[in-house]
C-alpha cells in the first residue's frame, strides 16, 4: 500500500508541468554569466599563469590525460565563451550545452591546484542543462523552429536545478558542523582580521564574538537557505539574505565570480510569472513584441526513461559524495582524503611547507628548490594535500631519472598548520614517496593529526 | 509587488547598517583594536626600526668612508688600524638593517651589493688591473660589499706591513686603492639612496599599504623578514659554512662564514642579526617596545586551539633558544666548526624550527596571501 503510495505520489509527480519562464531565465542568466567569468578569468592573464606557465600540472586521480593543449588552451577558452554565448541565445543549443559542459569541465580538469567548488558546481550544472528543455522559447532555436515553442515544461526539469542549489548550500551547512568552526570560530577568527582595514566595518572585524556570528549566521543560512527559497512564503526575504550574504563575502573574501553565480542562480527558485515578466522586459529591450507561446513540452518515452535514470543515478551520487570521507581513517581537514567534490568551502586555513630530498642508489643526493618545478599556487597547494604531494613526488622521480639517475628515492619533509594550530609533520619523512602509488585507498603515511575536529 | 520585493531588502539592510553603527560606536576604545591596526604597526617598523636603523648604519658608515679616505691619502699602521675598525663597527651596524628588503631596498637589491659571501678574490684582483668594469652584474655581487671590503682590508695579507705594502705598490698600490674607495662610494650612494627614499615619500607610501595580499607592506615585510631569516641568518651564517644544508652534502666550508678574514667577529654578526631579527618581532627598539609581529599577533588572539599556548610565546622562546646556542660557539665560528662542529649543526637545526614557524605559522595566523588567483578557502 505504501509502496503503491510512493509510486503514485513519485509519476504523480514527475507528470506535473510548471511555467518554462524560470528555466529559459536561468539559461540565459547562466550563459551570460559564464562569458563574463571566463572573460575575466582570461583578462586577468590567468590562462597563460595557470595553465600555460607551469612546466607541470596536477591531475585528478583516473583524468591524467587531460593535458593542456600549449596555445591551444586560448582555444578552449573561446570555444567555452562562444559555447556559452550560444546558451545565452538559444542557438543550437543541445550543441552549446553539450558543448560548454565539456570545455569547461575539461578546463577544470587540468590542474587540480586550481579546484574550486564552485567551478565544480558549473560543471555539474552544466550537465544537468544538458538534458534540460531550456530553449523551449525566446530562443533562437524555437523562433526558427515553432514546432519547440512551448510554455510548460515538466517541472522536474526545473526542480532538477533547484536541488543542485539545495545540496550545494545544505552540504556545505552540513560541513560547517564542526568544533573548529562553531566552538572556535575558525578559520574566521583568522581571516576576518585581515580585512580590518575596511572601511566602516573593518574595526567590527576584530571583535572576536563577529568572527563567531559569522560562523554561526554562515551554518545556518547554508543550512537553511535552500528550503526558505524553495518555500513561497520565505522566498523573497531568503533571496534578500542570498544578495546580501553573497554580497557581504565578495567584499571579506577573495572568491570572485561565486558571489555573483550564487545572485543569478537563486533567481530561479522564484515564480513562473515572476520570469514572465522578466522574459517580456527582455524581449522589450530588445525591441521583439509580445510572443505568445502555448503547449507542452514532452519528452519522447525513451529518453525520458533514460534522462531520468540518469538524474536519479546523479542526485544518488551527489547525496553519497560528501559523506565518503567517513570510509578513511584520521582527521578528514588533516588527510583531506575525501574532501573534495563535497561543498566544503571556507573551512581551513591551511599552510605550510615541504622541501623534498632526492637521492640514488650510486650516492647521489639533492634537495630540491621547488621553484624550479612549480609555480606559487602550486607549491603551496601541494604543500599541504597528500595527494599533490605524491604526485609531485613522482614528478621529481621522473625527473631524476631523466637526469640519469638510478632508481631515485623521494623523501619529503613537511610541516603544516591548520587553523591555527602549531605546525608540525604531515607525512612520515622515512618513506620513499617514488615507491607509493595514488589510489583511492587511504594513505598509511600521513601522520596522525594528534587533535581532533569534533563533528561532520 | 516592487514594493514587496523591496522592503525586505531595505529593512534588512538597514538593520545590518544599524547594527554596524551602534557596535562601532559602544567598541571603540576597545583596547586591542590599537594592536590590529596595520597602519601602526607599518608606522611604527618606520618610525622605529628601519629609518632610525638605517640612520644608525649610515653614522657608522660614514666613518668607514671618512676612515677609508685617510687610509687612500695615507696608508699608514694606524690608519688601517682605524679602517679596521671602521669597518667591523659598520659590519655589525649592517646586521640590524640587512632584514628590510623591502620598498626602495628591494628596489635597488640592497644586499646584494652588500653582502654577498665569499667575496671572489679572482673577480676583486681582475677588476682592479680593469679599466672599466660592470658591478651591477650578478656575476659583480661578490666581488664589492662588506665581503670585498673585509679582502682588502683584513684579507690580502696576514701581516700589517704587508698590507699597506700591497697599497704602496708601485705598479698597481694606486689601483688597488681606488677601487677601495670605488667600493666604498657605491655603497654610499646606494645606501643614501634608501635611506633618501623612505624619508621623502616612501614612509606614506609604506604605511598606507594596509591590506594583507600581494604588494601590501605586511605582506612584503612577512616575505622579506622570513626569506632573510632562511637563507641569509639560517643558510648563510650557518648551514652553508657547517655543511647542515643538503646542498652541501654534509662538507664543512669554513672557508664560506662571513667576515672570513676577520673571523673573530664572525659569530658577534650572527647574534647581531639573530638579536636584531627578535627584536624586530617583538616591537623593542632603541625607542621603546611598539606594534610589532608580536603584537599583532597576540591581538589577534594567535594561539593553538589545542594547546592555548600564543603563538608569539612559542617564537620568542625559539629567538631565545637560538641567542643561547649561539652564544656558546665560539666567537670565531671557523674555529668552531674545526673544533666542534656539531654545535653548528645544532644551532641550525634550532633556526630551521623557527624559520618553519615565520614561514608556515605566522603567515598562516596573519592570513597573508601570496597570490591573485581566487580561492575558497582549499
Amino acid at each position: 500500500m505504501m509502496v503503491t503510495n510512493l509510486k503514485g505520489s513519485i509519476s504523480h509527480y514527475l507528470g506535473q508541468t510548471s511555467s518554462a519562464a524560470p528555466l529559459v531565465v536561468f539559461r540565459m542568466m547562466f550563459g551570460v554569466l559564464m562569458v563574463a567569468s571566463i572573460a575575466r578569468f582570461w583578462a586577468k592573464g590567468w590562462i597563460e599563469e595557470l595553465y600555460l606557465n607551469p612546466s607541470y600540472h596536477f591531475t585528478f586521480y583516473g583524468f591524467e590525460w587531460v593535458k593542456p593543449l600549449g596555445s591551444f588552451t586560448y582555444l578552449l577558452f573561446a570555444a567555452a565563451i562562444l559555447f556559452a554565448v550560444l546558451m545565452a541565445a538559444g542557438l543550437w543549443y543541445r550543441l552549446a550545452s553539450v558543448g560548454f559542459f565539456l570545455t569547461f569541465t575539461y578546463i577544470e580538469l587540468l590542474d587540480k591546484s586550481t579546484y574550486l567548488n564552485h567551478y565544480y558546481f558549473i560543471s555539474l550544472i552544466s550537465f544537468l542543462m544538458i538534458f534540460l528543455p531550456a530553449n523551449c522559447m525566446y530562443s533562437v532555436d524555437a523562433k526558427r523552429n515553432p514546432h519547440l515553442q512551448v510554455n510548460r515544461i515538466p517541472q522536474w526539469t526545473t526542480d532538477s536545478i533547484k536541488l543542485m542549489v539545495l545540496i550545494l548550500y545544505f552540504f556545505a551547512g552540513l560541513a560547517k558542523i564542526n568544533s573548529d568552526w562553531l566552538v572556535e570560530a575558525l578559520p574566521m577568527k583568522i581571516w576576518l582580521p585581515a580585512k580590518n582595514d575596511l572601511p566602516w566595518i573593518g574595526t567590527l572585524l576584530n571583535q572576536t564574538w563577529v568572527a563567531y556570528a559569522f560562523s554561526w549566521i554562515g551554518c545556518l543560512y547554508d543550512l537553511s537557505i535552500g528550503f526558505l527559497l524553495w518555500k513561497k512564503k520565505t522566498r523573497v526575504w531568503a533571496y534578500a539574505m542570498v544578495v546580501l550574504f553573497h554580497l557581504m563575502t565578495s567584499v571579506l573574501f577573495p572568491i570572485g565570480m561565486f558571489p555573483y553565480i550564487m545572485i543569478g542562480t537563486g533567481l530561479i527558485f522564484f515564480s513562473g510569472s515572476f520570469h514572465e515578466r522578466v522574459l517580456q522586459k527582455i524581449q522589450h529591450w530588445f525591441g521583439g513584441k509580445g510572443n505568445h507561446f502555448v503547449g507542452v513540452f514532452q519528452y519522447s518515452s525513451l529518453p525520458r526513461k533514460v534522462i531520468l535514470s540518469l538524474f536519479s543515478l546523479f542526485f544518488l551520487v551527489q547525496f553519497l559524495l560528501p559523506f565518503r570521507y567517513m570510509a578513511y581513517p584520521g582527521e578528514l581537514f588533516w588527510t583531506e582524503e575525501g574532501y573534495r567534490f563535497s561543498w566544503r568551502v571556507m573551512l581551513m586555513e591551511k599552510n605550510g611547507e615541504a622541501t623534498f630530498l632526492v637521492k640514488d642508489q650510486e650516492g647521489s643526493l639533492a634537495q630540491v628548490n621547488n621553484k624550479d618545478f612549480l609555480t606559487p599556487l602550486q607549491e603551496k597547494m601541494m604543500a599541504t594535500q597528500p595527494d599533490m604531494i605524491l604526485e609531485y613526488a613522482h614528478i621529481l622521480r621522473d625527473h631524476f631519472e631523466s637526469l640519469g639517475w638510478v632508481n631515485p628515492e623521494v623523501y619529503a619533509d613537511t610541516y603544516v598548520s591548520l587553523n591555527g594550530r602549531r605546525g608540525k609533520r604531515l607525512l612520515k619523512p622515512d618513506v620513499n614517496l617514488a615507491l607509493e602509488k595514488e589510489s583511492l585507498r587511504h594513505k598509511d603515511w600521513i601522520e596522525n593529526l594528534d587533535d581532533e575536529i569534533k563533528g561532520l | 509587488m516592487k514594493n514587496q520585493i523591496l522592503k525586505p531588502f531595505l529593512f534588512i539592510l538597514s538593520l545590518s547598517f544599524l547594527s554596524f553603527g551602534c557596535v562601532e560606536d559602544s567598541e571603540k576604545d576597545e583596547p586591542t583594536d590599537s594592536n590590529l591596526d596595520r597602519e601602526v604597526l607599518l608606522a611604527n617598523w618606520a618610525d622605529s626600526f628601519i629609518i632610525p636603523g638605517y640612520e644608525r648604519f649610515d653614522q657608522k658608515f660614514q666613518v668607514l668612508k671618512t676612515e677609508a679616505g685617510d687610509f687612500q691619502q695615507e696608508p699608514t699602521t694606524q690608519s688601517l688600524q682605524d679602517l679596521r675598525e671602521a669597518l667591523k663597527a659598520a659590519y655589525i651596524s649592517w646586521q640590524e638593517v640587512e632584514m628590510f628588503e623591502v620598498g626602495p631596498a628591494e628596489q635597488v637589491t640592497l644586499r646584494n651589493f652588500f653582502n654577498i659571501y665569499p667575496a671572489d678574490i679572482e673577480g676583486i684582483t681582475s677588476n682592479i688591473s680593469q679599466e672599466s668594469y660592470n658591478l651591477n652584474l650578478p656575476a659583480s655581487y661578490s666581488r664589492q660589499g662588506f665581503p670585498a671590503l673585509d679582502y682588502l682590508i683584513n684579507g690580502v695579507a696576514a701581516e700589517e706591513g704587508d698590507v699597506l705594502a700591497f697599497y704602496l705598490d708601485e705598479s698597481e698600490g694606486q689601483q688597488r686603492l681606488d677601487y677601495l674607495m670605488t667600493l666604498v662610494g657605491r655603497m654610499n650612494e646606494l645606501l643614501s639612496q634608501v635611506l633618501v627614499s623612505w624619508k621623502s615619500g616612501y614612509r606614506e607610501q609604506f604605511i598606507s599599504k594596509t591590506g594583507l595580499d600581494i604588494g601590501s607592506s605586511t605582506g612584503g615585510m612577512v616575505n622579506a623578514f622570513t626569506l632573510y631569516y632562511e637563507r641569509h641568518v639560517r643558510t648563510g651564517k650557518i648551514g652553508i659554512p657547517s655543511g647542515a644544508t643538503i646542498a652541501t652534502g654534509g662538507n664543512v666550508n669554513p672557508d664560506k662564514i662571513e667576515s672570513f678574514y676577520y673571523p673573530s667577529i664572525s659569530r658577534e654578526l650572527a647574534i647581531t642579526a639573530n638579536r636584531a631579527s627578535m627584536d624586530f618581532f617583538s616591537g623593542k627598539s632603541s625607542t621603546g617596545t611598539g606594534a610589532s609581529f608580536k603584537s599583532y599577533l597576540n591581538g589577534i588572539e594567535a594561539k593553538d586551539p589545542s594547546t592555548g599556548t600564543l603563538l608569539s610565546s612559542d617564537v620568542l622562546a625559539q629567538f631565545e633558544l637560538v641567542q643561547n646556542k649561539l652564544n656558546a660557539l665560539n666567537p670565531n665560528l671557523k674555529d668552531q666548526i674545526s673544533t666542534d662542529n656539531s654545535a653548528m649543526i645544532e644551532v641550525h637545526t634550532e633556526m630551521q624550527k623557527l624559520v618553519r614557524m615565520l614561514k608556515v605559522d605566522m603567515s598562516s595566523a596573519m592570513s597573508i596571501t601570496i597570490t591573485y588567483t581566487d580561492n575558497d578557502g582549499d
